[in-house]
């Protein structure tokens, strides 16, 4: 709905889209690189731009059920990884309302 | 400068009422009367007061030249002041003036008998004196009046003095009495304290070959043109205007008059001429025409329309959406909407992502389109794409303008990269560094500057460490700011820049190539305003609000009768216009479907013509309510609800940044139509 840019950030290490630079999070906001996507290593940011988010569902994951949904990238629709809405599991509850991204899917932009 | 009777205002008022007894005796005695008078009763009767007539009591010496003086009497007023409960104009002062433009039309009979009857004198006979000598070049007697016309300083003596010895000079040597002419150079203009330089190009008017020469290179027009009024004019400011009176003063001030009601009138959309504007009250623009009915919606768009610019010639719209085309539409604005067509001339569909900025060359023969980093020039005629670029922007291209040689434009992009390109899309110039992303930018008319706003990155501190805690609070530092940028086109120099919080989304610039126009969308500490920039004075003007604008680019622009108003898209999916000179919210139009009004054009052409785009996937048209006779347009069906936005978009949105007082006639004139 109406027309907006992107949004740009900046900061020591910016992650972009591998498949069209678009800026999308700072190592600032990076909270852990210790997790696993579809394509092998990913990161958790606090939180991350010119995303649109797809419909939640729920997944089980080896650290139990959660409800994500699919984020892509606003500029070339590539899939970047998930943003999780809600986790089941009580020592899991920190991840909710935060992005993963694959790491092979982004790039280091400036 | 005349003897006055003693009498007490009470008696004055009194006597006043009497003598207009005849059509408003019904108001009675109260005060405020006398301005009535004046103003309904300016031929029946006359302002005397025939008690205090005394035939005895003449004050004016000298003065009784002619018989008619004789005849006529002195009427003697109490106080000082034109009306006794109006401290604020003095009686003298305005007699003469009146006297002065008497003179000045040929009611010279009148003058004298106004002279005589009030005893104030236009002027005193030295001035009459002095004006009669420049006029007729008696210089020497000229110079011995000036010495008597209350000129204090010997410096200013000394200039008054120069100005007519200069003008004896230039009049000697047009008359080729050089001889002459070179004396009045040594003996007058030499030995005055005048800078060198003036005197060095005085002297060199000595080699003219001819009198045609020598009027070009002194601009100057002779003794028979109107060289010698302008004398009197330029010698005016040594001369106290109480003693010799500035020419046509009260055309001056009735003209200032004039354009103070005329930024009164909000709904000021159309040239003056004596019909709108009277002596007999103040003026007022019908309301009636200005545009507020939707005529014609463009539906052909299968997607947001994001961006829209009239052709010069007002002919042609191009819109730009998101559903990567362009369209040139054909408007006839200039004829009845019940009969004029508005088509699509040409659908404009190479691009592959949205498109977001259209812009036409000065001579409408070229469009330029953006969408992404591709920029194409299209041939408007033929519809067809005659060049591009899509190697030399990395980022979004989001602004583009014509120079006026209709073979170079400007581009600028968040890659903050501004280009300078030829008609083949080849860059010919850049530069070399731009401190923001560019969000819009666009030139002045005059083709002097270069406007370009966007976001400007704050360099942060590496390794980034937690402000210290102030005041015991830890206080976030932004890490972007926005910024207007103002560079010379010529030397591409920043001449100057400013900062906001919100994030700027579109600047236009005044025909008059002095105010910028910027939308800035709410930031924490500001609401989404329209700022109106001084690009001479360097500072802000007045800032407008009432529209919604927080996540979308939304652009407004400058238009009607002499750039009067001032239109923006809203969030709101509102069209919202402002009167400029008061920031008075006039229009609030409803319309467009759900979604932004992202963009406005008024009409380069018709002062009362308006376009908006929206969400919406249309183009609307907005004009002037058709007349009763010519029935429905297209959209009729909207009125009941404008009226009713309208009305209700007006009190939560005004806001006023100076001290003036045009609120209520906003707010009191938009729903008395449709």
């Amino acid at each position: 709905m109406g027309m907006s840019y992107r949004r740009y950030l900046n900061g020591a290490r910016i992650y972009g889209c591998a498949q069209c630079k678009t800026h999308l999070a700072t190592i600032h906001s990076m909270i852990s690189k210790a997790f696993n996507g579809q394509h092998g290593r990913a990161y958790l940011f606090d939180g991350v731009v010119n995303v649109i988010e797809g419909e939640p569902n729920d997944r089980a994951m080896t650290t139990g059920k959660h409800t994500v949904r699919d984020i892509y990238c606003c500029k070339c629709g590539t899939t970047l990884g998930w943003k999780y809405d809600r986790a089941y599991e009580t020592t899991q509850k920190y991840k909710e309302g935060k992005f993963i991204l694959e790491r092979n899917l982004l790039v280091s932009v400036q | 400068m005349r003897l006055t009777e003693p009498q007490s205002s009470t008696s004055s008022l009194h006597l006043d009422s009497l003598s207009e007894a005849g059509p408003s005796s019904a108001t009675g005695a109260t005060n405020g009367h006398n301005g009535f008078l004046a103003k309904s009763n300016g031929y029946g009767l006359p302002f005397t007061n025939g008690s205090s007539r005394s035939p005895d009591l003449d004050g004016v010496s000298g003065r009784k030249s002619s018989k008619r003086d004789l005849s006529i009497a002195r009427v003697t007023l109490p106080g000082t002041t034109l009306y006794d409960d109006d401290p604020s104009t003095d009686r003298e002062e305005f007699v003469r003036l009146v006297i002065q433009s008497l003179r000045d039309v040929g009611y010279h009979e009148s003058a004298a008998t106004l002279e005589a009857e009030s005893g104030y004198i236009m002027e005193s006979p030295d001035v009459a004196e002095f004006r009669r000598c420049i006029l007729e070049a008696d210089w020497d007697r000229a110079n011995i009046v000036l010495t008597r016309l209350s000129i204090t300083e010997e410096d200013r003596l000394w200039e008054a003095r120069f100005l007519i010895s200069q003008q004896k000079y230039l009049e000697l040597l047009e008359a080729d009495r050089t001889t002459a002419a070179l004396q009045v150079l040594r003996q007058e203009l030499a030995p005055s304290k005048v800078d060198p330089d003036q005197l060095h190009s005085l002297s060199s008017l000595m080699m003219c070959s001819d009198v045609t020469d020598l009027r070009q290179r002194a601009g100057w027009d002779g003794a028979s043109g109107s060289s010698r009024r302008q004398l009197l004019i330029n010698l005016q400011r040594y001369i106290p205007s109480s003693l010799m009176i500035p020419q046509r003063r009260f055309a001056t001030l009735l003209s200032q008059a004039r354009s103070w009601q005329q930024n009164q009138c909000l709904y000021h959309n159309a040239p003056s001429n004596p019909r709108t504007f009277s002596l007999y009250t103040d003026h007022l623009c019908d309301t009636s025409p200005f545009p507020r009915v939707t005529t014609a919606i463009l539906e052909v768009h299968e997607d947001e329309v994001w961006n829209m610019e009239w052709s010069h010639n007002g002919q042609y719209l191009a819109s730009a959406s998101k559903d990567k085309t362009a369209i040139i539409w054909r408007v006839e604005h200039d004829k009845d909407p019940s009969v004029r067509e508005i088509f699509p001339k040409h659908i404009l569909r190479e691009h592959k992502f949205p498109v977001g900025c259209v812009a036409w060359s000065p001579k409408d023969d070229y469009l330029l389109t953006a969408s992404e980093n591709d920029i194409r020039l299209w041939d408007v005629e033929r519809g067809i794409c005659i060049a591009r670029d899509v190697d030399h922007h990395s980022d979004v291209v989001t602004a583009l303008a014509w120079l006026p040689d209709n073979a170079h434009f400007i581009s600028g992009g968040l890659d903050r990269k501004i280009i300078i390109w030829d008609l083949d899309c080849k860059p010919r110039d850049s530069w070399s560094y731009c401190p923001i992303r560019v969000t819009d930018l666009t030139l002045t008319p005059d083709f002097s500057r270069v406007l370009a706003i966007g976001m400007y990155d704050v360099v942060p501190e590496v390794p980034p460490v937690p402000t210290p805690p102030e005041n015991g609070v830890p206080q976030a530092r932004p890490t972007t700011e926005n910024r207007v940028i103002v560079y010379d086109l010529a030397t591409k120099q920043l001449e100057t820049f400013i900062s906001t919080e919100g994030e700027l989304t579109s600047v236009k610039v005044s025909h008059d190539s002095r105010y910028a126009l910027i939308n800035s969308s709410a930031s924490q500490t500001s609401p989404s305003e329209i700022i109106l920039y001084d690009l001479e004075l360097e500072w802000v003007v007045r800032k407008f609000t009432g529209h919604k604008q927080s996540r979308h680019v939304i652009r407004g622009c400058l238009g009607g009768y002499d750039g009067n108003f001032l239109a923006s898209g809203s969030e709101d999916g509102i069209v919202y216009i402002w009167h400029r000179d008061s920031g008075t919210l006039l229009e609030a139009l409803a319309g467009h479907g759900s979604g932004s009004v992202n963009s406005v054009a008024w009409n380069p052409h018709n002062v009362r013509m308006l376009a908006s785009c929206s969400d919406d996937k249309t183009i609307r048209i907005w004009e002037a309510p058709p007349s009763v006779a010519s029935g429905a347009p297209v959209g009729s069906a909207q009125p009941a609800t404008n009226e009713q936005d309208g009305g209700k978009g007006k009190g939560k949105n005004r806001e006023r940044w100076d001290g003036g007082d045009g609120c209520g006639y906003g707010a009191s004139s938009s729903s008395t139509f449709l």
